[in-house]
């Protein structure tokens, strides 16, 4: 199957690096996927989630506050300010999680249109989780 | 024999001194562990965002005539007005650490005033604060707990005013300077201007996927503007968690240097001592010898 390497950046280090067959990303100009040997372009993020299918077909939700995005045909580079993944062992590993993602947006805009519809987002990948 | 007491006290307290200092150099041992890992970890971001301007400032550079013309660019040769952000530690007991940051500062002061520029300060860390303070020179604003615990919201946060100063054209420049980690004994100090980026140091010509590039036109100047919001910020972290880093490598070898002083100073003060039991001794002995002679 066909993959193209993904790699998370935030300041603090990088949160995700491996193989992904799809990758959904929060664009400024609304939401748009990446498949393998996508054109060339570069972008800005808004808050929202980034949503990276695996090789396996796991998803992984990680939720990002302001990003610019670099995709070539083998290669997507996000670069994010503040971001959580969400993920975890436990029930209330992801709980954790889930408010941690909720204050990052939260803090970032101020329209409480756009926390709804990402908060609601990002609890239906926590649901898959459990 | 009240002169021996005494060495034996001091004895004591130089050694209680040389218990604090081993446990300081080993805290801070442990610290700039932590500290370098997280410097280390977020260069690369620094690497992603420096390739990523650097594409499309060139593709700006190649697709509109006359180049860039964001304020962020261009040099200004005659700076009326320049930002100065430093950063120190909170505590001190590392050496010549703030010192060094701080005598900077005072030389970069100095040649900007023989310049006829106005400089504001603006400093982080509690030690570089005071020591402005007790010089009586007027801060523009100061930030106390942020350099021992470096968060990247908080440092967004403090240069926003500078970048928007920047943009505005109230400022013409903006410096960060801060003694940085170059390894576990040595400092390297750091005077970095910020805002207008250096546009020099960008090698356009080994760009080689920027012809593949796509943007859209109107979309690259705000994109540009945005990273390179995101940049500055960035570089405002970096200079404090590197600046975190140093400040425990300067304190572990101070500490380390303290504690062997402690030591030496251990070492003489029992010779001392031994010395000064071994006269009491002969001295009585003096005494009961010529005690017993006279009886005679």
């Amino acid at each position: 199957m066909d993959t193209l390497n993904l790699e998370v950046v935030t300041p603090s280090g990088l949160i995700f690096d491996g193989k992904a067959v799809e990758v959904t990303l929060p664009g400024e100009e609304g939401e748009f996927g990446v498949l393998p040997h996508h054109a060339s372009l570069t972008t800005l993020l808004k808050a929202g989630v980034v949503d990276i299918e695996k090789e396996d077909k796991s998803v992984e939700s990680i939720v990002v506050n302001w990003g610019v995005v670099q995709v070539d045909e083998k290669k997507v580079v996000v670069l994010v300010d503040g971001a959580v993944a969400i993920r975890g062992e436990s029930e209330s590993d992801i709980a954790k999680a889930l408010d941690a993602a909720k204050t990052l947006l939260s803090d970032v805009s101020d329209s409480n249109l756009a926390i709804a519809s990402v908060s609601a987002k990002i609890e239906s990948a926590a649901h898959k989780l459990v | 024999m009240a002169n021996l007491k005494d060495i034996k006290r001091q004895i004591g307290s130089v050694s209680n001194t040389q218990k604090t200092t081993r446990a300081m150099k080993l805290v801070s041992t442990a610290k700039l562990r932590r500290a370098e890992e997280l410097a280390r970890r977020s260069r690369l971001f620094a690497e992603k965002t420096n390739a990523m301007i650097q594409d499309i400032a060139f593709q700006i550079e190649c697709t509109k005539m006359g180049g860039i013309d964001n304020r962020c660019f261009t040099k200004i040769e005659t700076p009326k007005m320049v930002d100065i952000i430093f950063v120190t530690a909170d505590k001190g007991l590392c050496g010549g650490f703030n010192i060094q940051t701080l005598k900077a500062v005072n030389k970069m002061m100095k040649e900007f005033k023989e310049d006829k520029v106005k400089v504001r300060l603006r400093g982080i860390g509690k030690k570089g604060v005071e020591f402005y303070k007790y010089n009586e020179v007027e801060l523009f604003d100061a930030v106390i707990d942020l350099s021992s615990a470096p968060d990247m919201g908080r440092a967004a946060e403090f240069i926003t005013t500078s970048i928007n100063d920047f943009k505005d054209g109230k400022t013409d420049a903006v410096y960060i300077i801060h003694n940085g980690y170059k390894n576990m004994i040595t400092q390297e100090l750091h005077v970095d201007r910020v805002l207008p980026v250096d546009t020099d140091s960008f090698d356009c010509s080994t760009n080689t996927n920027s012809s593949l590039l796509e943007i859209e036109a109107e979309d690259s100047e705000k994109m540009l503007d945005s990273l390179l919001t995101k940049y500055v910020e960035y570089n405002m972290y970096y200079a404090l968690i590197d600046s975190v880093a140093a400040e425990h490598s300067a304190r572990m070898q101070a500490m380390d240097a303290a504690t062997n002083n402690a030591k030496e100073m251990v070492k003489t003060l029992n010779v001392k001592y031994n010395k000064a039991r071994q006269e009491a001794i002969t001295t009585e002995l003096i005494e009961i010898i010529s005690g017993v002679e006279s009886m005679k």
